[in-house]
């Protein structure tokens, strides 16, 4: 809307506008804060009324309790079982794998559909967007079907594999390059570069911020999953981060400070990556605008 | 590049692109196409994950499904019951969310230094960064009888001492699972509409400052009618996306909360098809979803079509 440059004055309903985007600030990042600051208190502190902000060691309850109990024992587990350092580095396998996998598949397919004219270019493509109406919810249990027919489960390819494209970032791809200018492929070709060349040479390094965009959506959706690690990942070795803070947090004896550490640590990995890269989090849900056309 | 010269070239080229979709294409009929199909057709069977023989029973699984009086429930909770649990969190979620980030879109998209506006917007944002499982471990703990939440409530409800039952009572628990959702993607929702409002050109709010509109009338008359597009798509997507809710549901119940109210029907889903080992009856009631999801992306095509905006 339109600038009040022509006023100058500050109106009661501007200060009224300020506090309510403030509060929405507050509401938004206090509970983050709250996961910070927890991770260093011990439960009793946690718990206290009123909620004291600064974690204080005068508050400990036990004298050889540290403000590092919390992540001692959330990276060691509550029975020394050391399975977290296993699990996060399955999630930053499987996170990573399919953000790579899926920018490949993707760039290469939308390429294919966006610049070459071959027949039955639109029945693919209209096949590609059709899988996006089916819900992966809807289909895990014959999945789960497929990885155990494959003997898929409990392996690192049973939690890949089933995400290594989306249909999504085919069709964001193909949104991208239909206006990529042919007249490059086309002097490749008289240069005599062959398909595959012109793809990995000249296509994909000048998409760099679909790559980013779709590469951090896949990351994110990866490292954030929980319901198909549960159905295919059952021993402890192969459970990913999700999987791990839901059984840490069903433990009895975890207290609330080390669930805090816990959550704390495995956000590290999203918030160096926000923190790097935010403008296309942030294009990657401008993004979905796009889903109009 | 004139084409009908090159007609045999263009033709060799064109193979490769064909065979560049190849690798998707085979992918999504294995992963996407096969497993739907394949989810009808089991449920049509009595199929259990741990025993070898099964046979084809028709409907039985869907009626079964949709008259529990008649077949018993079996010790899981009903699909009507998930129907209900998803609906009212979809409802509960989507509606406030729409509402409110559209407004806080609005008004961020009024201030006049953009390094305010990309504060609020990465303050905003933030909680999306985290996982779903982050976001509810740290609110099962704001929602604990002596937590901030209920700290707060009493503050602002001047009782003293007041237990909520965040977690405990069953509608409460209901709100509680929408708050966490809700904190969750507000952000990512004002980026939307942000989106959406950036397309409007500016042209349109200076002719309507020229015929002396006030901001009010505006909003109305100019920006609401012009984002309808918009706002058809995002809540559609908002909606498909709360069906969708599991993590913020699992987390609650495998820590104490009772199933009963939030057995959104994903979670039915996970509880009948794998710890019940009942797939069969977890393909029906996936298909069911699949169904309502269906309907709702018909929907969304329909009222896309109609509502083309030209500026």
């Amino acid at each position: 809307m339109a600038s009040n440059t022509y006023t100058g004055k500050v109106t009661v309903m501007e200060v009224l506008v300020w506090i309510l985007l403030v509060a929405v600030v507050l509401f938004t990042l206090a509970p983050i804060v709250f996961m910070f600051v927890a991770s260093f208190m011990d439960a009793k502190q946690i718990l206290s009324m009123p909620f004291n902000w600064i974690p204080s060691k005068s508050y400990f309850t036990s004298a050889d309790r540290t403000f590092f109990t919390n992540f001692h024992k959330a990276i060691w587990g509550n029975n020394n079982s050391f399975s977290f350092p296993r699990n996060i580095v399955n999630s930053l396998v499987v996170a990573i794998t399919d953000s790579v996998t899926t920018v490949l598949l993707a760039s290469l397919a939308g390429y294919g559909i966006a610049k070459f004219k071959f027949k039955g270019r639109n029945f693919v493509f209209m096949a590609i967007m059709a899988t996006m109406m089916i819900p992966f919810e809807a289909i895990m249990i014959p999945l789960y079907m497929v990885a155990s027919g494959m003997r898929m489960i409990n392996t690192y390819q049973g939690l890949i594999v089933p995400f290594m494209v989306s249909a999504f970032g085919v069709f964001q791809m193909r949104q991208y390059l239909i206006t990529f200018p042919s007249e490059y492929l086309d002097a490749a070709r008289v240069d005599g570069l062959n398909e595959f060349r012109i793809y990995s040479r000249i296509v994909l390094p000048n998409c760099t911020p679909v790559v980013a965009t779709l590469g951090i959506l896949s990351f994110r959706n990866q490292w954030d999953n929980l319901l198909w690690p549960l159905l295919v990942a059952q021993s402890e070795k192969m459970k990913t981060i999700p999987q791990y803070i839901t059984k840490f947090s069903e433990e009895k004896q975890t207290d609330e400070g080390a669930m805090m550490a816990c959550a704390f640590i495995a956000s590290i990995p999203m918030f160096l990556l926000f923190a790097c890269l935010s403008k296309y989090f942030i294009g990657g849900a401008a993004v979905y605008e796009s889903r109009k056309g | 590049m004139s084409k009908t010269k090159h007609y045999s070239i263009e033709r060799k080229q064109a193979r490769w692109g064909f065979l560049f979709t190849v690798p998707c294409l085979l992918f999504f009929a294995i992963f996407s196409f096969y497993p739907i199909i394949n989810a009808f057709f089991t449920s049509l069977t009595n199929r259990d994950v741990l025993k070898k023989s099964w046979k084809f029973i028709g409907f039985e699984n869907y009626a079964y499904l949709f008259f529990p009086d008649k077949y018993g429930t079996n010790g899981g909770f009903t699909l009507w019951n998930s129907l209900r649990a998803s609906l009212t969190f979809t409802m509960g979620t989507f509606i406030p969310m729409v509402v409110i980030s559209l407004i806080l879109a609005v008004l961020l998209s009024q201030l006049r230094s953009t390094r305010q506006k990309g504060f609020f917007q990465i303050s905003y944002y933030m909680p999306a960064v985290l996982s779903s499982v982050v976001a509810a471990s740290i609110w099962m703990i704001l929602f604990d009888p002596r937590g901030l939440v209920n700290q707060l409530s009493n503050w602002m409800m001047h009782t003293e001492g007041r237990d909520f039952q965040w977690l405990t009572d069953n509608t409460m628990l209901q709100v509680s699972t929408m708050i966490v959702y809700f904190w969750k993607y507000i952000g990512y929702f004002v980026i939307l509409f942000i989106t959406g409002l950036a397309s409007i050109p500016p042209t349109i709010y200076e002719a309507a400052i020229v015929d002396g509109s006030t901001r009010w009338h505006t909003f109305w008359k100019i920006t609401l009618p012009l984002l309808k597009p918009t706002i058809v798509l995002v809540s559609i997507m908002a909606m498909l996306q709360c069906l969708k809710t599991f993590s913020t549901q699992y987390m609650f119940v495998q820590n104490g909360a009772a199933r009963q109210p939030i057995d959104v029907i994903t979670m039915n889903i996970y509880f009948t098809g794998i710890r019940m080992r009942k797939i069969g009856r977890a393909s029906a009631m996936s298909i069911v979803l699949f169904v309502i999801m269906l309907l709702l992306t018909y929907v969304q095509f329909a009222l896309s079509k109609t509502d083309e905006v030209d500026y």
